[in-house]
């Protein structure tokens, strides 16, 4: 039985209908990821309680708790913009949702969770002083600290520079790992959902598009959508690449096209005579730009290529074909 | 999006119902006054002269903002551009002036610019007889106080809403090679639109029920607004019915004109992208010197010559009878001083206390319910003009079975709180405003109630702007005269009230050294509205 169930969730917007059922397993972290405006956090509020104007029904640990007030539900949320209690220092935002727990505990419990995100000793700082981290991972306590039976995290990192939420996405992968608390997290970023989580469900447009892992989402999506919504790639048309007279759509990952192979193997497709127009150096290699006839392909390569042209190799059985 | 419970309606509505009971008594005892008269109603509707009357109220009120918005937006636009020893100060002390009670102009000017004054004195000492000055009781005595209690409003305001502007697109026509005088007119001056209006609209609004002025400065009935006639046809005339039907005109005129200019919307959020002061140097600070010697010489003067006439007689003897006649408890008038000053501190704690507790729950419950006719239903008694309220209370009291000096009290509360009620609000409203939902959201995912959550989040972040709020109120509770005036019936003697009885007696000696206490109190009450700082701002 799954742990969370959200069934036949509904609500009409003027531009989208948000209209969507999954579930997710005990002790997961599934990752909602998806473009602006496809209803990821629409979602969480309706699964927080917090909009009460979306049809359906949730089942939590097999407990209808559609009609359940926010407070009622023991759901816990990690905002975008942190959303600390001003009036209240560290230590009392951490301890705000611990009930029926004896004092002598909670300070036992806050210091422990302060550790746990690294900033041991900030009880008794106010929550204006923080930096964006900082107040973060408070966040993250605060939330932990009511022991929630599910924790929401709605795009946590957006307000950080990147550098920051490498290593916050890092401790959130360690609070899950330490705790088991079955986690649902927000984010517009392929990169942090890839990084952190068991699974992933791609939303467009109020719907959902695929879930999977994201092993399979990246190397198996089920639609462009979802393949372009992963990865870089290049749309070639099958024909181009095909004997046979096909009207279907292959979908290439940079990293698949080879250019100057110097060992072909039997099910490699040559791409004769493309033209490396340019190139980008991207850290770890460079990203290249072919054209190859009338297409624009992009390939991935290790070593600096020459503006010439090339032979370009692509295992047949990494192109994703798709029907057009 | 259904976020809240109910709670902050269940909250904002116990206030509501006292405000609006509290209110409609006095509104409705005038109505019913009014159209008790048969045909008195429809004659002052009709009559010329209530016409006039208020072509002058208008004209009065529309060229005080109008001075008042114009001299203040040269002085703002510096001000908010250039920082300079002393910036802070002007600034602090602009916005002290909006607790300045209205009689201590009145008693300022009569010291300062009167007949017998020390600005006429100087002069004829020096022309040796031939020269004086003639400003009071006239037009323009009226004009000039209330430009005198204005500007600073509107320098104030006007100020900090250029200061909280971001001057990026300033910087940018600068870059582009327009002049200073092009970028303020072409930038500066449609961003600053709206906020010169509503300055403008506020101004006219605080001026348009003038009455302790118009009395005490007009000197004539020429200039008589309709708050002025009310009181004269009430308690001169001895014609309750007429001044029913000319509060209940009034009344209606001023809630068309609150409706018209939309006061109580909501106000745009100021972007938070940077504006940068720069330090002034060589000419800039030249020009920042003289335009604070120019405030300061036109703000100043009225007030320090209370201080010294407290001290000093007319002929320049230093004397402390003044004082003494408050420590010694002499009765003034239909009181002792010190019974007015206890009385002023009373009146003044209660009726803000209550003021700041049912404003804080309206504010917040408008808020957090997006209903914009809470905050509507608390603007209106700044529709009915204080001597008219204190009218509509008169007739409440004159109904009641018994009246003492409990009743008087009570009585005067009320009005006070009513009067102060749409102040008290509009200080508590941005901090509600401020207030993120998401926090209140937040504290129930971690299991706490609406309650709960008011309690121990929101409440605290809304100290600052209570306590504003309660030291705005209490100020202007302080110097409330007209509704004291208007129905106390001598049982309830205010330090306000004593101060314009004793310049009626022209005891400006008393007087001053009252008003330099009233002025103490507000002073102080104003420095501890401003400690303390947002110390709960969210980052």
């Amino acid at each position: 039985m799954p742990y969370l169930e959200c069934r036949n969730l509904r609500r009409v917007f003027h531009h989208f209908t948000l209209d969507i059922s999954f579930s997710m397993e005990k002790g997961e972290l599934l990752c909602i990821l998806g473009p602006s405006g496809s209803g990821k956090s629409t979602l969480l509020s309706a699964i927080a309680g917090i909009d009460s104007s979306v049809s359906g029904q949730f089942l939590l640990d097999g407990k209808d708790i559609t009609s359940m007030p926010v407070q009622k539900r023991r759901i816990g949320m990690v905002f975008q913009d942190f959303s600390l209690f001003p009036s209240m220092n560290v230590e009392k935002n951490i301890q705000y949702g611990m009930r029926d727990v004896p004092s002598e505990e909670r300070e036992i419990i806050t210091e422990r969770l302060l550790e746990m995100v690294s900033l041991p000793g900030y009880g008794k700082r106010r929550v204006n002083e923080l930096s964006g981290g900082e107040a973060q991972r408070i966040a993250l306590a605060r939330a932990v600290a009511a022991k929630p039976s599910i924790l929401l995290l709605d795009e946590p990192m957006s307000a950080l520079d990147a550098p920051l939420r490498k290593r916050l996405r890092s401790t959130i992968r360690q609070i899950h790992d330490q705790t088991g608390i079955t986690m649902l997290y927000v984010t517009h970023d392929r990169e942090e959902a890839f990084a952190i989580a068991d699974r992933i469900m791609i939303m467009r447009s109020g719907k959902m598009e695929a879930i999977g892992t994201p092993q399979e989402l990246y190397h198996n999506p089920p639609s462009m959508f979802v393949a372009g919504f992963t990865g870089d790639g290049s749309v070639i048309p099958m024909s181009y690449i095909s004997d046979k007279v096909t009207e279907s759509i292959g979908f290439i990952r940079p990293e698949d096209i080879i250019i100057n192979k110097t060992n072909p193997e039997d099910d490699d497709i040559v791409l004769h005579d493309a033209t490396v127009t340019g190139y980008e150096y991207t850290g770890g290699g460079y990203e290249i730009t072919l054209r190859f006839r009338d297409l624009q392909l992009k390939a991935f390569s290790t070593e600096r290529p020459e503006l010439v042209s090339v032979d370009a190799f692509v295992s047949r059985k990494r192109i994703i074909e798709f029907n057009s | 999006m259904k976020r809240h419970d109910g709670y902050y309606r269940r909250m904002a509505l116990p206030a509501l119902i006292i405000t609006t009971v509290v209110f409609i008594m006095p509104v409705g005892a005038v109505l019913l006054r009014a159209f008790s008269s048969g045909s008195g109603l429809l004659e002052t509707f009709t009559d010329s002269y209530t016409w006039r009357l208020l072509a002058f109220t208008v004209w009065e009120s529309f060229l005080s903002a109008l001075l008042s918005v114009l001299l203040a937006i040269p002085f703002a636009v510096f001000f908010s551009r250039y920082t300079f020893f002393g910036r802070k100060a002007i600034l602090t002390m602009s916005d002290a002036a909006f607790a300045l009670p209205a009689i201590l102009a009145v008693l300022g000017f009569v010291i300062f610019y009167g007949n017998n004054g020390m600005v006429n004195n100087a002069l004829r000492t020096v022309s040796g007889g031939r020269w004086s000055l003639k400003v009071l009781y006239s037009f323009k005595a009226i004009i000039l106080a209330h430009v005198y209690l204005n500007f600073p409003v509107a320098f104030s305001l006007i100020t900090s809403s250029l200061s909280s502007m971001p001057d990026a697109e300033e910087k940018a026509s600068r870059l582009l090679g327009a002049s200073e005088i092009k970028t303020f007119l072409r930038i500066t001056v449609p961003k600053i639109r709206g906020t010169i209006l509503a300055t403008f609209t506020l101004i006219f609004l605080f001026c348009f029920p003038s009455f302790l002025i118009v009395m005490s400065l007009g000197g004539n009935p020429r200039f008589f607004t309709m708050e002025a006639e009310i009181y004269k046809r009430t308690y001169t005339d001895v014609n309750p019915s007429g001044s029913a039907s000319l509060a209940l005109f009034s009344f209606l005129v001023m809630a068309l004109l609150l409706v018209l200019t939309g006061y109580g919307r909501q106000e745009k959020r100021l972007s938070r992208s940077r504006h940068t002061l720069i330090k002034a140097t060589g000419g800039k600070l030249a020009k920042a010197v003289v335009l604070c010697i120019i405030i300061f010489l036109f703000m100043a003067p009225p007030m320090l010559s209370i201080l010294y006439r407290a001290f000093f007689t007319k002929d320049g003897v230093f004397t402390l009878k003044a004082w003494t006649d408050i420590a010694a408890r002499a009765r003034s008038g239909t009181g002792t001083s010190l019974n007015a000053i206890v009385n002023s501190i009373v009146i003044a704690s209660g009726s803000a206390m209550i003021a700041v507790s049912m404003a804080s729950a309206i504010a917040i419950g408008s808020v957090r319910t997006g209903s914009r006719f809470a905050t509507l239903l608390t603007s209106l008694p700044m529709a009915m003009g204080s001597v008219s309220m204190g009218l509509g209370f008169s007739f409440i009291a004159a109904r009641m079975p018994f009246r003492n000096t409990v009743t008087s009290y009570v009585i005067v509360l009320a009005a006070h709180t009513v009067v102060i009620m749409p102040f008290a609000v509009r200080t508590i409203l941005p901090g509600a405003r401020r207030i993120p939902e998401r926090l209140s959201l937040a504290a129930k995912t971690l299991g706490g109630d609406s309650r709960e959550a008011y309690r121990l989040i929101e409440r605290p972040m809304l100290k600052p702007y209570r306590r504003r709020a309660f030291a705005f109120a209490f100020a202007l509770s302080l110097g409330e005269v007209n509704a004291t005036l208007a129905l106390s019936e001598g049982r309830v003697t205010t330090i306000p009230i004593l101060i314009y009885k004793m310049i009626n007696q022209y005891n400006y000696q008393g007087a001053s050294a009252l008003a330099v206490i009233l002025l103490i109190i507000a002073i102080t009450m104003f420095a501890i509205g401003e400690t303390g700082g947002d110390e709960y701002a969210v980052s």
